[in-house]
């Protein structure tokens, strides 16, 4: 059974027997949302931003565990103390893999809303167990992730620089993954639109909304029957 | 001869009703006026004396006896009382239906505003008693806002439309006992305000000869001029005959009551009763009635008498009746609508979510007791599902019972859906929709790759009716109204090639770079390349990126197929290929939508 659970903005965590994938612990108004003493064995940034890569050094080091993004979040997370034998630079479309776990990144993008252009940022493909994973990370393109197969795609929808409601639906109606869950939302509103839409646009997509700090399970019951809970 | 005259007793009584709008009885007041008219030529009468014992009990009358005076020739005493009454004897029933065409069990009672109101008037007035009812006029008032007044049917009687007052006038029939008559009127009534109208009223007036409202049973007792003695006669020696003799002196006819002679003996005894009648006898003026005895007496007889008489009186009655009919207000049914997108225009080539909502409010005067909205979606939009509407009424959720369908009913965003929604019966599933409110409905569409060059018009029409339900109101947009706006956004997918010297003899590294340097997403992207002839396909980097491979002529194609690239999407292909010769350079075509 694999357990994703949620801490907020875009951070999530996730659990598959002894692997634990932690996912973009960002620092968001200058607090960290997954706390520095979560043990973790991967940590991933999918980019250099504060509000992607955040506190992911420390969780590392705490944790001794490695710690995953592009370039520029390796550089950032080097900076603050992450051992160089536990970095390991993303390249996209080239997968990272260990025992029960393949990541595979995309080569995506965010804007800049500070200093305008666009920030380079990674989508995961994440294999974990018997569950196929779609995370965007903070991305405002969706680069292949509409052709992938997914169990589960975890989009952005709060617009600020990233997808807007609008295009996490359009991507999840083409990309038809079992469950759609929103992330980084700017207001309350925005994940419920997002399951309103999906619901009612995307035929055979559930939308599942998950609150900071709720876990959803997912597994196939009988090997071939998908199954979630949300807690 | 002389003509026989009676003092005549007359009642006349009057009801006065008032019905509501809707023929309702309001209130109904009775009164009468008790008179005697002493119709002589010649004789008056005095100590006249009204005798109505019992009967006056529904009366005001607080006497069983009412003195009436002294009665001049041809003169007239009267007194005024009223009466308890429940009912009227002629009971009204004005049905104004503002749409006889369509036959319902109630009637409908208010206009649609802007349209031809086919409107039907009943009148229907029934007998209540035992008697004949005559001189009925029936005066009904024609609001302005109808024309083309027609007299359908009359029972009996006639009507005319009298165009300078405005009236329909019933008259010229009578109403037998228990029995009902009824003219029936149509016109065609056209309001263009929401204000309420008219119906115009209706007044009444009829006559019941012969009949009464009130129990009275009045009796006369009066004396006139009437001329009585006794005479006495001596047959025979001290034998007497004593004759009373009366004379009605008066042009009246007087009835003779009582009749009594006392004898007083010759000794100063107890006078004796020689004559003792109630005749009961009318005398016709100049009548005489007579009625002798014997008696023996050496003197002549001393008699006394004793009588009671009285002009006859007959009754007269009858009853005036006047029903007024108030004007039923015919309130309007009018609504006014609003739709909006949300957003209000959407990117071209885009898939976006959009919200919309229509309300329709009651701006006119009449409650309403059902809603239907049709809403035309053009193509290139992916309709709702109906379990995602949401509907408000009075600003409040509404769970209460509706139809939402879609026609056809499917998601195909590449044809053309009819949404209806429609909500029947409001009285029954948390009221009808007042003036002044709204009813509200919400659901979301996903504007489906929509051209820049095409318009999306998507009209709606809105009706509403009351209950009964008549001819519904209704307001909608243009064909081409209300149309989903759209934002050009420019397209632009660029394309640059590059061949390098592979590795080994004869190959050769084709690098070809896609990317979206448009504003909008691109969709079913198609990239070919042309492989000369004497080259072929070896691999692609990356492996998932492996192009269909066809024959094209002088050599051969390769063909990639993305179905979307988002703004900023970029995709770099490496392709190998080997062969002989010299690879000639062709630019890659590109093709989206």
């Amino acid at each position: 059974m694999l357990k994703i659970l949620y801490f907020g903005k875009t951070s999530f965590a996730l659990r598959y027997n002894e692997i634990v994938v932690v996912l973009n612990p960002g620092i968001w108004d200058g607090k960290p949302i997954v706390p520095d003493d979560f043990s973790a064995r991967i940590v991933v940034a999918t980019n250099q931003s504060d509000d992607a890569v955040g506190n992911a050094a420390s969780i590392a080091v705490n944790s001794k565990a490695w710690f995953l993004g592009n370039q520029g979040a390796a550089d950032k997370a080097s900076e603050k103390g992450v051992k160089p034998w536990l970095l390991h630079v993303l390249k996209p479309e080239v997968p990272y893999e260990v025992p029960d776990l393949k990541i595979t990144p995309y080569e995506l993008s965010r804007v800049d809303e500070s200093e305008g252009g666009r920030i380079e940022n990674l989508g995961l493909y994440i294999e974990i167990g018997n569950m196929k994973i779609g995370y965007l990370g903070d991305t405002e393109i969706r680069g292949p992730f509409e052709q992938l197969d997914m169990d589960v795609l975890i989009v952005p929808v709060g617009g600020d620089g990233v997808f807007p409601v609008k295009d996490a639906v359009s991507l999840c109606i083409d990309a038809k993954p079992r469950l759609g869950v929103p992330m980084r939302w700017s207001s309350d509103e925005d994940p419920k639109k997002f399951a309103k839409y999906v619901q009612q646009f995307g035929q055979g997509i559930t939308p599942v909304i998950i609150e900071p700090d709720q876990v959803l399970e997912v597994h196939w019951a009988a090997g071939n029957e998908f199954r979630y809970e949300l807690n | 001869m002389s003509e026989k005259r009676k003092v005549v007793i007359d009642l006349e009584e009057s009801e006065k009703v008032q019905l509501d709008g809707f023929s309702e009885l309001n209130s109904v007041d009775a009164s009468g006026v008790l008179s005697v008219n002493n119709v002589s030529e010649r004789s008056r009468i005095w100590n006249v004396k009204v005798l109505l014992g019992s009967t006056r009990d529904k009366t005001d009358i607080d006497e069983d006896t009412v003195s009436a005076g002294e009665i001049d020739v041809g003169g007239k005493w009267e007194t005024n009382y009223g009466i308890k009454v429940e009912e009227p004897i002629l009971t009204f029933k004005e049905v104004f239906d503002t749409c006889g065409t369509i036959e319902t069990e109630q009637p409908h009672w208010a206009y649609v505003s802007g349209k031809e109101n086919p409107v039907k008037i009943t009148l229907t007035v029934t007998n209540e008693t035992d008697e004949e009812l005559d001189n009925i006029i029936l005066n009904k008032t024609i609001a302005p806002e109808l024309t083309g007044i027609e007299i359908v049917s009359v029972k009996s009687g006639t009507a005319e439309y009298d165009e300078g007052t405005k009236q329909v006038v019933w008259k010229d029939f009578v109403i037998y006992p228990h029995e009902s008559s009824q003219l029936v009127i149509s016109a065609t009534g056209v309001v263009e305000d929401t204000n309420p109208k008219k119906s115009g009223d209706v007044v009444i007036t009829y006559r019941g000869e012969g009949q009464q409202r009130s129990a009275l049973e009045p009796d006369l007792n009066a004396l006139t001029e009437f001329l009585t003695g006794i005479e006495t006669a001596e047959t025979e020696p001290n034998q007497w005959q004593c004759t009373l003799e009366c004379t009605n002196e008066s042009d009246l006819v007087v009835r003779l009551d009582k009749a009594e002679v006392f004898l007083t003996p010759e000794d100063g005894g107890e006078k004796e009763k020689m004559i003792d009648e109630a005749p009961g006898v009318e005398l016709a003026p100049d009548q005489e009635w007579a009625k002798s005895f014997e008696v023996q007496s050496k003197s002549t007889p001393k008699c006394t008498q004793d009588l009671v008489y009285t002009p006859i009186g007959t009754i007269k009655k009858r009853v005036l009746g006047t029903i007024e009919k108030a004007a039923q207000e015919i309130p309007v049914y009018s609504i006014e609508y609003s739709k909006t997108f949300d957003p209000p225009s959407v990117n071209s080539f885009d898939k976006t979510p959009v919200e919309v909502v229509v309300e329709v409010t009651n701006n006119g005067s009449a409650k309403l007791n059902e809603i239907t909205i049709e809403d035309q979606l053009p193509d290139d939009v992916m309709p709702p599902t109906s379990e995602h509407v949401t509907v408000w009424i009075r600003n409040e959720e509404y769970s209460g019972p509706y139809e939402f369908m879609i026609d056809p009913e499917d998601q195909d965003p590449e044809t053309p859906h009819k949404i209806t929604f429609r909500v029947e019966n409001l009285k029954d599933s948390g009221g009808e929709l007042e003036p002044g409110e709204s009813i509200k409905i919400n659901y979301a569409v996903m504007a489906w790759r929509s051209r820049p060059e095409k318009e999306y018009p998507s009209p709606v029409v809105c009706t509403a009716n009351t209950d009964p339900a008549g001819i519904p109101v209704v307001m909608q947009s243009p064909e081409d109204g209300h149309k989903i706006g759209v934002i050009y956004k420019k397209r632009a997918i660029s394309t640059k090639k590059a061949i390098n010297k592979g590795a080994g003899a004869g190959e050769y590294i084709v690098v070809l770079a896609v990317s979206n340097n448009g504003e909008v997403t691109a969709e079913n992207i198609q990239v070919t390349d042309w492989i000369p002839a004497g080259f072929e396909y070896v691999s692609t980097d990356p492996e998932d990126e492996e192009p269909e491979v066809v024959s094209a002529g002088d050599g051969k194609s390769m063909v990639w197929k993305w179905t979307r690239m988002n703004p900023g999407d970029k995709k770099k292909i490496r392709v190998t290929v080997q062969g002989e010769g010299e690879y000639e350079r062709r630019e890659p075509e590109v093709s989206s939508i």
